[in-house]
């Protein structure tokens, strides 16, 4: 699926984006976990959806800028990679890090995806200049799903807790594969010549909705009735931005018609 | 709460040859990426990751009910393999029968003048315009390892993580984690496509073997210091 | 080896037969996958079309998110509220269905946008009469990748899968998906698509992107495609998930991993074998009932 991989000059700039995602993301998770603690129940867990969002904005972002290298193989294969590193990152940053666990998981998985991209450059010869700090924004931006969606499944910062709510009832499943495509697939599905960074990034918030929606709805066991504001507000991102995508749907395609044939030329 | 002992080291090795036998499993199975979707080219309509992946963690799925009941390491791995095998066997019969009796041609690589294993001729079978089609014994009896290898290494990395943890939905999870990323590795090196291991592009096996081996021991290390919670 | 678990390993099967044909037509009317290489490519080379093109991150990973999905939310009513199975897991593929629908249409308005500059519309009436299709088929496997999840898995039930639930459902989900790009999708990209070409060979690469955007009457819908391949590329999908799923677990069923695990494993060879013997056989009929290419010119006889 490499054909006209590529798009439009990118108008947002890209540490401009990693500074959000990973401020954002970090920030989401803790305050979760703060408030969560102080209050002692798990109203707070929106938060850290909140704050997997920013991160899934960054992710996309770094798919989009390696995919107009064209990697020889298909979108998808380089995100689930960056969850693969970042999910033994996280966990590991959990397992040993107590309530310091999230950072130390998110510098591990950004150092794995620029070790795994020097790999691909140095002894695979890919040859792709900017494949170090796209694996690297990847890697942490996956640790940041990870972590930030079980955190709200779980409602706090704790790896026994996280242990028992999110990786023995497997929903860990849908966080990993949510959370993926939340990264994937707005430039998945927007590619082609006139893709257009605005109504990617846009598509992203979207997409990180339904994944925080998808967390949101495992966490209706293991919080309770409280995961319910998770719900609701995921919802209410995804309408409003699904509105925002279909108006830079208009604005960019070459026609959007009720019904109606093929344009001239076409037949 | 890092404990180390000397098991983990031997953990360790298990992780990186699993690692390994995926990375170089990868290079066994017979993809054509998207151009064999159209019968463009010889091997299976998908990608190469998406295939390895399908039966690598089918092979998990028996490795994971064999660990269940007992704890030979050999019957676990072996388990894992045969699992991958199946599931690739299958997907490979089944492609076939739609490139035989729905697009109506006959298996046949474009990569080799006579097939390896019957010594049959290929060119005169090649559609015009194309790079081959279908899935050639060589191609199948390449898939079946690359099965076999990608089997047996994601059932080896589970029964490392597993022996640590001992909680199957994280050993399982984790072993998906770094069987992607090895998986990927490997198909970068074969950028998408490849016929089996009589096509060309598998002399660049050895550049895998040495990614694969550098990135699975430092996930490994990583992986073997997690604790299974509680 | 008892009859509950023979007539579950049946049930199994059944299901994953069910499941492989959903998906490869649900993957079929929204031209997901590798050919969909080719609808992308048709307006590029000038022809604009009216075929849907729902491009998710391949249909293994998509397919994993389905499943799990469902998966999820039937766990959670399960566990959580303490619904019955059943309901659970038809309301876990209802919502898997949703987010297939979401992702469809996002995908349909991203891709044609993205190729303005060659004249693509995006229709509102494909989207509003094929998601709907696509959503149901996408039910449909959800639905019973899910089921089998739950027999693996159920406490009550004998197979008893160390794996949670969701976990060995995110793993059927990703097997389907690469069962569908590998099979079914094949007949849809190579017969389909290029059906105005002669039948019994591949794409000439010249003849790329050329696909056939007209039907029987007016323009060509991707439902229409449904019906194609309904008659062989889906079932064929079927096979292949309804074979792995079956013979997996068949070998662990008739002999019991923890006793006889040697002779499970030692079925499983056998398996692997007769699948190599028989894909010999398919070849060297195929070859004979075909023969060479007649535009043929090389040197090597056939």
């Amino acid at each position: 699926m490499s054909v006209a991989a590529g798009g439009g000059e990118s108008k947002i700039d890209k540490t401009k984006l990693m500074m959000y995602g990973l401020g954002g993301g970090v920030l989401g998770i803790y305050l979760t976990h703060v408030l969560n603690t102080i209050t002692g129940s798990g109203y707070f867990s929106f938060l850290a959806g909140l704050g997997v969002i920013a991160a899934v904005v960054m992710g996309s972002d770094a798919v989009r800028r390696v995919c107009s290298y064209g990697i020889g193989t298909g979108v998808p294969s380089i995100g689930l990679m960056a969850m693969g590193m970042g999910l033994v990152a996280a966990w590991f940053g959990l397992s040993i890090g107590g309530v310091a666990g999230p950072i130390i998981g998110i510098a591990i998985a950004m150092g794995f995806g620029y070790f795994v991209g020097l790999l691909a450059n140095r002894i695979i010869k890919m040859n792709i200049p900017v494949m170090e700090e796209v694996l690297m924004t990847l890697g942490g931006a996956g640790a940041i799903v990870l972590i930030g969606l079980s955190v709200v499944v779980s409602g706090e910062i704790s790896y026994p807790l996280i242990i028992s709510s999110v990786v023995d009832t497997g929903y860990i499943a849908i966080i990993f594969i949510a959370g993926s495509l939340a990264i994937l697939h707005p430039f998945n599905a927007n590619l082609g010549p006139d893709e257009t960074q605005d109504r990617t990034l846009v598509h992203t918030i979207s997409t990180g909705a339904l994944a925080m929606f998808a967390a949101g709805l495992a966490s209706l066991a293991t919080i309770g009735a409280a995961g319910f504001l998770t719900v609701i507000i995921a919802v209410i991102i995804w309408i409003k931005t699904f509105m925002w995508y279909f108006q830079l749907v208009k604005r960019d395609s070459s026609g959007v018609v009720g019904t109606g044939l093929l344009p001239e030329g076409g037949l | 709460m890092i404990a180390f002992d000397a098991n983990m080291v031997l953990y360790i090795i298990e992780i990186v040859i699993g690692g390994l036998l995926v990375g170089v499993g990868v290079h066994f199975v017979p993809v054509g990426g998207a151009p064999a979707a159209m019968a463009q080219a010889t091997g299976v309509g998908t990608g190469t990751v998406q295939l390895a992946a399908g039966s690598g963690l089918t092979g998990l799925l028996s490795a994971g009910l064999m660990m269940g009941v007992t704890d030979n390491i050999a019957l676990i791995v072996i388990s894992g393999a045969v699992g991958a095998m199946i599931m690739v066997d299958a997907t490979m019969i089944v492609g076939n029968w739609v490139y035989i009796y729905g697009v109506g041609v006959p298996p046949v690589s474009a990569k080799v003048d006579y097939d390896p294993i019957t010594k049959e001729p290929q060119p005169p079978y090649i559609s015009p315009g194309t790079v081959g089609h279908g899935i050639p014994t060589v191609s199948f009896v390449s898939g079946t390892i690359g099965g076999l290898l990608g089997g047996a290494g994601g059932s080896l990395i589970y029964y490392a993580l597993m022996s640590i943890n001992q909680n199957p939905g994280l050993s399982g999870f984790f072993a998906i984690g770094i069987f992607v990323v090895n998986a990927v590795i490997a198909s970068y090196n074969i950028q998408g496509t490849i016929e089996g291991f009589h096509d060309p592009k598998f002399k660049r096996v050895p550049r895998a073997v040495q990614a694969c081996l550098v990135a699975s021991l430092v996930i490994g290390i990583f992986a073997v210091l997690i604790t299974g919670g509680a | 080896m008892d009859m509950v678990s023979m007539g579950l390993l049946a049930a199994m099967g059944a299901l994953a037969t069910v499941a492989g044909a959903s998906e490869d037509l649900e993957s079929d009317v929204g031209s997901q996958s590798n050919p969909n290489s080719q609808v992308q490519l048709a307006a590029q080379v000038g022809h604009p079309h009216r075929i849907y093109n729902k491009a998710i991150s391949g249909e293994p990973p998509s397919n994993a998110l389905y499943a799990a999905l469902a998966a999820v939310t039937a766990s959670v009513l399960m566990s959580g509220y303490g619904m019955n199975a059943f309901f659970a897991i038809a309301i876990g593929a209802v919502v898997a269905a949703i987010f297939n629908g979401i992702y469809s249409v996002t995908a349909y308005m991203g891709r044609n946008t993205s190729q303005a500059r060659f004249n693509q519309y995006v229709y509102l009436d494909v989207l509003r009469t094929h998601t709907t299709t696509i959503m149901a088929h996408a039910y449909i496997t959800a639905f019973c990748v899910v089921t089998i999840s739950y027999i693996m898995t159920a406490p009550w039930l004998p197979i008893q899968h160390p794996f949670p639930m969701p976990l060995v459902a995110f793993i059927w989900g990703l097997a389907i998906g690469a069962i569908g790009s590998s099979t079914g999708d094949v007949h849809y990209g190579a017969e389909r698509e290029f059906q105005a070409y002669p039948f019994g060979a591949g794409l000439n690469a010249a003849n790329s992107g050329d696909i056939v955007t007209k039907g029987e009457a007016g323009l060509r819908s991707s439902i229409d495609n449904a019906w194609f391949c309904a008659r062989f590329g889906g079932p064929a999908t079927g096979m292949a998930f309804g074979l792995t799923v079956f013979l997996d677990n068949w070998r662990t069923t008739i002999f019991d991993p923890a006793t006889q695990g040697w002779l499970a494993i030692a079925t499983g060879v056998v398996i692997v074998i007769l699948f190599n013997v028989y894909n010999r056989i398919l070849e060297i009929r195929s070859k004979k009932r075909y023969g060479p290419y007649p535009e043929y010119a090389g040197d090597i006889e056939a």
